[in-house]
């Protein structure tokens, strides 16, 4: 198989009923409800290789989740192809349903009163994982995620954290060939955002799996995907290399300089915009058409005792691109 | 099978995590056998009544029987299921290898497993302190057509409860409702589980025997109590044994609809 995910001109409409406000409001919305199609994904295509590891970045409501969950079988497409290892998820194929899981960071699966450890046991009877593989990587994920410690505390007294590195672990078992991850670092520390982010780079290198993450943190899109999809309002605006995402979006470059007296900051503003000025450091955003020759003019006008240009950082790229603030075209 | 009886095992362990729970769900349990216990006695206050076919020792069985079968056919789990439909939990089983019905059809037989064992115990406690005199079914012929029918009965008041469970798949807010109307008044009404069903006027039983209510409770008693003749009992069977494959192919066809529902408003 060479694709494990084909995804082809997939569109998903919701029926959704407007509710008014007020009593009055309810009360019509109950006699005639008015209906509202909310077109959610309009024609989408794309496919994934086996063990590709793929951002799915957009602003809320852009289509991602709906795109994950119709993957997984949780949502019948209104029309388009999809496919999943072979499968159609829709027919939630046993054989298909053993070799994928879907992590949401605002679902749990993991039993609220009871310790964690009942969940994994269950989840081995209900994947018929053999006992002997079930500890081998029961024992893996444990270590690799470290929470031997949390594994018989009631999921009701864990911290948000703990709970969720043991979701993921619930989540992957049964060893999935296909993971989904939906904003797996959501509501998590720094910390335990990075040990996450850490875990899943490992999973996908270590287990050959094909993962689709879609995250509204920058560090997990940066660090874990070289290829990302970019969507939004139910369209692919963009998909490619990330480096390539970049190259093609960052419009600016930017300029370090450190200053060796202090001078005339204004005179700064005419050469680019300003970003930053923390005497004797200052930070100028400038065209990158101009760039070299702003550089120029920084060094033939200031007391400039060091300069350097360099490239935008992803993050803000990324950020421009959902504010709209750069226009993508649409996909060639 | 396997795969059940690991949801068996969970099942029973949370059963244990709600102690206070459970335990005032058994407490409920005691007082409203009191309270129909003493109803009773204090009808057949004469060892020599008899009052619609039943005397004191018959009645009473019925009494300590509906216990029983309270604990059989009435306990039960599955009233989670409009909860999980409504939040969306339900999402967590559809990405599993998994028969949702099966699944919650395991953890009913868990949940009527301990109710049957703690209502066994307060039985016998009950009976110490209250010495009622038992009518004792010895026919095994019998006491096997009661066993057959309490499974039908088991399997029915299932079919019923997911029935009314898969109503939040359209209604999310509606769960509660249909919940409190079929199972509260109807199945505690017109099942015979507060008082036998062939006290009430004749028109009104004709009609009730023609709904799966009776076979619940009433009808497997009324086998256990030798009270019908065997062609009534075959006959009955039949009729229960019609809404119980009823009930199976209802929800299945609903359960079909309904996830295809939950999918479209994309919870």
């Amino acid at each position: 198989m060479d694709k494990a995910i084909i995804v082809d001109h997939l569109i998903k409409n919701f029926e959704v009923t407007e509710k008014k406000q007020g009593v009055a409001g309810a009360f019509s919305s109950l006699i005639s409800p008015k209906k509202k199609t909310v077109r959610a994904l309009r024609e989408i295509s794309f496919s994934i290789k086996p063990g590709e590891l793929v951002g799915f970045i957009g602003p809320n409501g852009a289509g991602k989740t709906t795109t994950l969950k119709v993957l997984s079988g949780l949502l019948y497409p209104t029309s388009g192809f999809t496919q999943v290892l072979g499968f159609d998820p829709w027919d939630r194929n046993p054989k298909f349903l053993k070799e994928i899981s879907l992590v949401m960071g605002q679902k749990n699966q993991l039993w609220w009163d009871l310790p964690a450890i009942e969940t994994f046991e269950l989840n081995r009877a209900i994947y018929e994982i053999p006992e002997r593989i079930y500890k081998e990587s029961l024992n893996e994920l444990v270590d690799m995620l470290d929470v031997k410690k949390f594994l018989n505390i009631q999921v009701r007294r864990l911290s948000l954290g703990q709970r969720m590195r043991l979701e993921l672990i619930a989540a992957l078992l049964h060893k999935p060939k296909v993971l989904f991850l939906d904003e797996p670092t959501i509501g998590l520390d720094v910390v335990a955002q990075a040990k996450m982010r850490d875990f899943i780079y490992d999973y996908n290198k270590r287990c050959k799996a094909t993962i689709l993450l879609t995250s509204h943190n920058m560090d997990d899109v940066v660090n874990l995907a070289k290829r990302v999809i970019v969507i939004d309002k139910g369209k692919i605006l963009f998909d490619g290399e990330l480096r390539e995402l970049v190259s093609r979006y960052a419009k600016d470059k930017i300029i370090k300089i450190y200053l060796s007296k202090e001078s005339d900051i204004k005179q700064l503003e005419k050469i680019g915009k300003v970003k930053k000025i923390d005497f004797p450091q200052a930070v100028l955003v400038v065209p990158r058409a101009t760039a070299a020759a702003a550089a120029a003019e920084l060094l033939h006008h200031f007391p400039v005792a060091d300069l350097t240009i360099e490239e935008e950082p992803v993050e803000e790229i990324i950020r421009k691109v959902f504010s709209g603030e750069v226009k993508i075209s649409e996909k060639q | 099978m396997k795969k059940y009886l690991s949801i068996f095992k969970i099942s029973f362990a949370q059963e244990f995590a709600y102690r206070v729970n459970f335990i005032m769900w058994r407490v409920r349990n005691v007082l409203q056998i009191l309270l129909v216990f003493f109803l009773w006695s204090a009808v057949f206050t004469n060892p020599q009544t008899e009052l619609f076919g039943y005397n004191r020792d018959k009645i009473l069985t019925y009494v300590f029987g509906i216990f029983i079968l309270r604990a059989l056919v009435l306990s039960s789990r599955a009233v989670d299921i409009a909860g999980e439909i409504a939040r969306g939990e339900l999402t967590n089983y559809l990405l599993k290898p998994i028969n949702y019905i099966k699944y919650w059809f395991t953890r009913d037989i868990s949940s009527k497993a301990l109710n049957l064992s703690f209502a066994t115990v307060e039985i016998v406690i009950l009976y110490f302190f209250l010495r009622p005199t038992f009518f004792i079914q010895t026919d095994p012929l019998q006491i096997f057509l009661f066993l057959v029918a309490v499974v039908f009965a088991v399997v029915m008041f299932f079919g019923l409860l997911v029935l009314v469970n898969f109503v939040t798949f359209w209604l999310p807010e509606g769960g509660w409702a249909s919940q409190f109307l079929i199972i509260v008044i109807f199945t505690e009404f017109l099942s015979g589980a507060v008082f036998p069903i062939d006290i009430l006027p004749e028109a009104i039983q004709n009609v009730l025997y023609a709904l799966p209510f009776p076979y619940l409770m009433f009808f497997p008693l009324q086998v256990y109590l030798g009270k019908l003749s065997m062609t009534a009992t075959l006959q009955s069977l039949l009729i229960s044994g019609i809404w119980m494959m009823f009930m199976i192919v209802v929800i299945n066809q609903v359960w079909a609809r309904g996830i295809k529902k939950y999918s479209a408003v994309g919870r």
